[in-house]
């Protein structure tokens, strides 16, 4: 039985929590490294943006600066996400580790299913997206708005959101599973409108782990059932770890030299420079 | 798929076609197919400077981003600005009007390190078994 590192659940910068899902990334060598499981969370509100958006056109800026919304950058793509009330994992792998492939589809499903029997343990019934009901640009600026194949509905909603970058044989996917929905929230700092019909449009594509389940769902509990899900539905066992010191140091110089920095967070700018 | 013999291929999907000291750079037909329907295309400006086997830029489709690596080191002299316009074209034409960058070539020696088509096809072969 493989053995894959899991890096239990913790809260972060929302800088830091991307510093660290890229350096684990760029540390990763595609073959004999086995792959890392990292869950975590948001010190505070953050808004992630895939690679390619542009922060003054897709988001409300002056929002999110007025309530302390951090604004970072994902190395993903995709589209806009509102973190705070999420659970937040990655999954760094060689492209061609088992079960894995270069077909990027495919690893969606298998993660996906990894994350279904995971929430099923939860007590919560999630089903796989076989068609996108959404094709790209649709749904507006919101990820979760936006179901594409293999991903991930409850009862018709969508519960969680994923996002994959590969380079030289290597591959990051890390999506958020809604813990709880402020569709205000969403529809205000990413779709810039609080238009009642917008909201309500959210709320009924999107829901969370807590309109889910009766009573109170810890974000422990909710680790240990989808690492569950990983170990039950790939058939490995994952140890414990932390970030290597090669890992830590590539994470403070990402932290220093990218993800702190609002070239990188507003516009991109300086992705020339080779990240 | 089609891999043509005039092209030189790099295990990181991108194909070079070398004109005397000049390579245009660009990703294969096995590479487009698997990034599906690609969205977006970001890549380094003109004068910038790029190593074989390190970045050139960005490719985003439906659900993934994928670093785009170079074949060869040398200095970019011009980029395709049609992508702008219509990145479709990485989906139906990748070896021709699909283009992605000229780069002036560094060091003539490095081709050696990139793949005919006949082996480059046996790579891709030998990936999917293992997949």
């Amino acid at each position: 039985m493989d053995t894959w590192r899991i890096i239990p659940f913790k809260r972060h910068s929302p800088f830091e929590n991307m510093a660290i899902d890229e350096a684990l990334f760029r540390g990763h060598q595609r073959e004999g490294d086995p792959p890392v499981l990292r869950f975590y969370g948001w010190e505070n509100p953050a808004v992630s943006l895939g690679y390619f958006q542009d922060a003054e056109e897709e988001i409300d800026c002056t929002y999110c600066r007025d309530r302390g919304i951090d604004i970072v950058r994902r190395p993903t793509g995709g589209k806009a996400v509102l973190h705070g009330s999420d659970l937040t994992y990655s999954l760094v792998a060689g492209e061609h580790t088992p079960p894995f492939s270069l077909d990027v589809v495919e690893t969606y499903r298998i993660i996906s299913e990894c994350i279904i029997r995971g929430l099923a343990k939860a007590g919560i019934e999630v089903q796989l997206v076989e068609e996108g009901r959404g094709g790209a640009g649709s749904g507006g600026g919101v990820c979760f708005a936006t179901p594409y194949k293999n991903e991930l509905l409850a009862q018709g909603r969508k519960i969680c959101g994923s996002a994959q970058v590969r380079a030289r044989g290597v591959f990051l996917q890390h999506g958020s599973v809604l813990l709880d929905l402020d569709p205000l929230a969403v529809c205000a700092a990413i779709e810039k409108t609080e238009d009642a019909g917008r909201v309500q449009e959210i709320k009924a594509a999107v829901t969370s782990v807590r309109e889910m389940v009766e009573g109170d769902v810890s974000i422990d509990g909710l680790c240990r059932d989808i690492a569950a899900g990983f170990e039950e539905v790939l058939h490995i066992r994952l140890i414990e770890g932390g970030l290597s010191p090669e890992e830590k140091a590539f994470r403070n110089r990402l932290l220093e030299d990218k993800y702190v920095r609002d070239e990188w967070n507003r516009k991109g700018r300086g992705r020339e420079r080779g990240y | 798929m089609s891999f043509p013999d005039d092209l030189i291929y790099s295990s990181e999907h991108t194909w070079a076609r070398v004109d005397g000291d000049v390579a245009t750079v660009g990703i294969t037909d096995y590479a487009q197919d698997k990034l599906d329907e690609i969205l977006s295309v970001e890549l380094f400006p003109v004068d910038s400077s790029v190593e074989q086997g390190e970045p050139f830029g960005v490719i985003e489709s439906v659900k993934v981003t994928t670093e785009l690596i170079s074949p060869v080191s040398g200095e970019i002299i011009s980029v395709n600005e049609d992508l702008a316009d219509d990145v479709g074209i990485l989906n139906s034409d990748a070896y021709d009007t699909g283009w992605m960058i000229a780069v002036e070539i560094r060091d003539p020696g490095e081709l050696d390190n990139l793949l005919d088509a006949e082996a480059y096809a046996d790579y891709i072969e030998a990936n999917e078994e293992a997949d």
